[in-house]
């Protein structure tokens, strides 16, 4: 909690801090989604998050990433598969025990998600709304330790002295700040991120995803993270499933992300063309001028 | 760019509503004589006409001198009971319309319970405030009563419906945000709908209350109170200088709301 709220870009996952509590682990196996009568949107997708384990999901826009992430909170009701938080199956439980185990998935969305004309200390305390009494929500009489717990989450992610601010009075960057600490506050076991820097620039996005993987080393949390930007994965996720049409084609550690399984996640497109809009500065980790040869930005 | 310049220019019209030529003519021809056959059947009397200007003289010659003093007892009486018609309308059909906007908002409720609200609001936006009042004036009796009421079902129609349409268009990612920490259907509708339609809501609840003083005027010529009940009276005794005095004041009356009404809309939004 102490650390220095202002990221520092070189921050690298290796630096574990001290990691204590129990472990939670999630695992998804073979879920089929689809809207309505449509085309099907996951085919038998497959993950599992041991505990601790930051897993980087990567894959074309329409492979099913969110759709998978929004599957897991039942946002959207998968057809079949099983959705196990502990052993538990997701899939299978009622309402009021859905919402507990909601409670224990916290999510990070893309775009922020925040309720905009309320207050960062309103969008933080909404985090707790699944253990808070309406009428003490609806009175905004939040109980005093989840106040305190959102003024030191603040501090965190850096956002000291603005809990008074309106939500759209403030950054880009320091509106996902908002996000992550609203998913913090619920104590949450996993992290499911859907594009948390989609909309940043590169170097915000950069201090964000260091943001979020510095707070689950230091919580113990295992964390499923949705990017577009394969070089941020590669930066930032130690292990990178690849989503293709609904299903799992690529699952193994980021160093093994080469060329051919770009081909297989993204289509011939993806390698040996000049993508200079992929080869961002802030993602290309110091691989010296002449990269945007490919979607690494190698 | 040479051999652009070498081809042909191109026509483009936009296409018509209507494609065969034949028909438009038809269908605008029809129209034409439609509406030259409708104006004939208007009976245009010519004495009758000469008859209202010189009525129209005098109703004039009245309204540049107002009387405020001769009636003014009946006149203030209805002022104020048009005013109180007016707040209470407004206050008691923005409760109502709450939950019923909540419940014709297709994002929010199960399909019954929308059908049910949308049922509730399409009847009391169904007739005009002039039928619902007359309807009212003979269940409740002359007098305010019958005019709140009638100020209240058609408030709850107008507040309801757009708030809900308000509802529907709220963004939904804060939403399901909230639904993923955990968050009840109330809580939700607390921290996620409420503030995204609160400055709407203000914003209808400010023009349905000047909405419904202008209202409370014209039901009062049905016998539902308030100041057209005395502006009613005024008329039937040919007092045209109390009539004058009255429809100022209601000029008046509307002017004020206008702009205590843009100040609290300023400062809630």
């Amino acid at each position: 909690m102490g650390s220095d709220p202002q990221d520092r870009p070189g921050v690298r996952h290796e630096l574990g801090v001290s990691v204590s509590g129990p472990e939670h682990s999630l695992s998804i196996q073979s879920l089929h989604v689809r809207y309505g009568r449509g085309e099907p949107v996951l085919s038998g997708a497959s993950i599992a998050l041991a505990p601790k384990e930051i897993v980087g999901l990567i894959g074309a826009s329409g492979a099913g990433k969110s759709t998978l992430l929004r599957a897991v909170q039942r946002l959207v009701e998968p057809e079949s598969g099983e959705i196990l938080l502990d052993g538990v199956d997701l899939t299978k439980l009622a309402r009021t025990e859905l919402r507990d185990a909601r409670r224990r998935l916290g999510m990070i969305f893309q775009e922020h998600a925040l309720i905009e004309r309320l207050s960062v200390m309103e969008n933080v305390l909404t985090g707790t709304l699944g253990r808070t009494g309406f009428w003490q929500s609806a009175r905004r009489r939040f109980a005093p330790e989840d106040v305190t717990e959102a003024f030191g989450l603040l501090d965190r992610v850096g956002l000291t002295g603005l809990e008074d601010s309106r939500c759209d009075e403030l950054s880009g960057g320091q509106k996902q700040r908002v996000g992550i600490a609203r998913a913090l506050i619920q104590h949450p076991d996993v992290l499911l991120v859907d594009e948390p820097t989609a909309s940043l620039d590169p170097a915000t996005s950069v201090r964000i995803m260091t943001l979020i993987t510095e707070i689950c080393l230091e919580r113990g949390l295992a964390a499923l993270i949705n990017l577009h930007d394969v070089p941020l994965a590669r930066r930032f996720c130690p292990r990178i499933v690849g989503l293709k049409e609904g299903e799992v084609v690529f699952d193994g550690p980021a160093s093994a992300l080469d060329d051919e399984i770009l081909r297989r996640v993204y289509g011939d497109d993806a390698v040996g063309a000049p993508a200079g809009h992929q080869g961002s500065p802030a993602g290309t980790e110091g691989s010296g001028g002449t990269d945007g040869e490919n979607i690494l930005g190698r | 760019m040479a051999a652009e310049s070498d081809q042909q220019a191109q026509q483009w019209r936009p296409p018509r509503m209507i494609e065969s030529a034949t028909t438009r003519k038809l269908v605008l021809g029809g129209l034409a004589l439609y509406g030259l056959l409708a104006f004939f059947t208007v009976e245009i009397d010519p004495t009758r006409i000469a008859e209202g200007l010189t009525r129209a003289a005098e109703f004039f010659g009245g309204w540049l001198r107002p009387d405020f003093v001769t009636r003014w007892t009946d006149i203030r009486a209805g002022l104020l009971e048009s005013v109180a018609m007016t707040a209470v309308a407004t206050v008691v059909a923005l409760a109502l319309s709450i939950p019923l906007g909540l419940g014709a908002a297709r994002n929010l409720v199960p399909g019954p319970i929308y059908t049910a609200s949308r049922a509730v609001l399409a009847v009391s936006r169904a007739f005009h405030e002039i039928i619902v009042a007359i309807l009212f004036v003979a269940m409740f009796g002359f007098g305010p009563f019958a005019g709140v009421v009638t100020l209240i079902v058609g408030s709850v129609g107008f507040l309801g419906k757009l708030l809900a349409e308000a509802v529907e268009e709220v963004d939904p990612a804060p939403l399901e945000a909230l639904t993923a920490s955990g968050a009840t259907w109330g809580s939700r509708v607390v921290f996620g709908v409420l503030p995204q339609v609160m400055p709407r809501m203000w914003g209808l609840a400010l023009y349905r209350l000047d909405i419904n003083f202008r209202e409370s005027a014209v039901i009062g010529l049905v016998g539902a109170g308030g100041i057209g009940a005395t502006l009613t009276t005024a008329f039937s005794r040919y007092e045209f200088e109390s009539v004058s005095a009255i429809l100022i004041l209601i000029i008046g009356m509307v002017f004020v709301a206008e702009v205590i009404s843009g100040r609290l809309r300023q400062r809630l939004l």
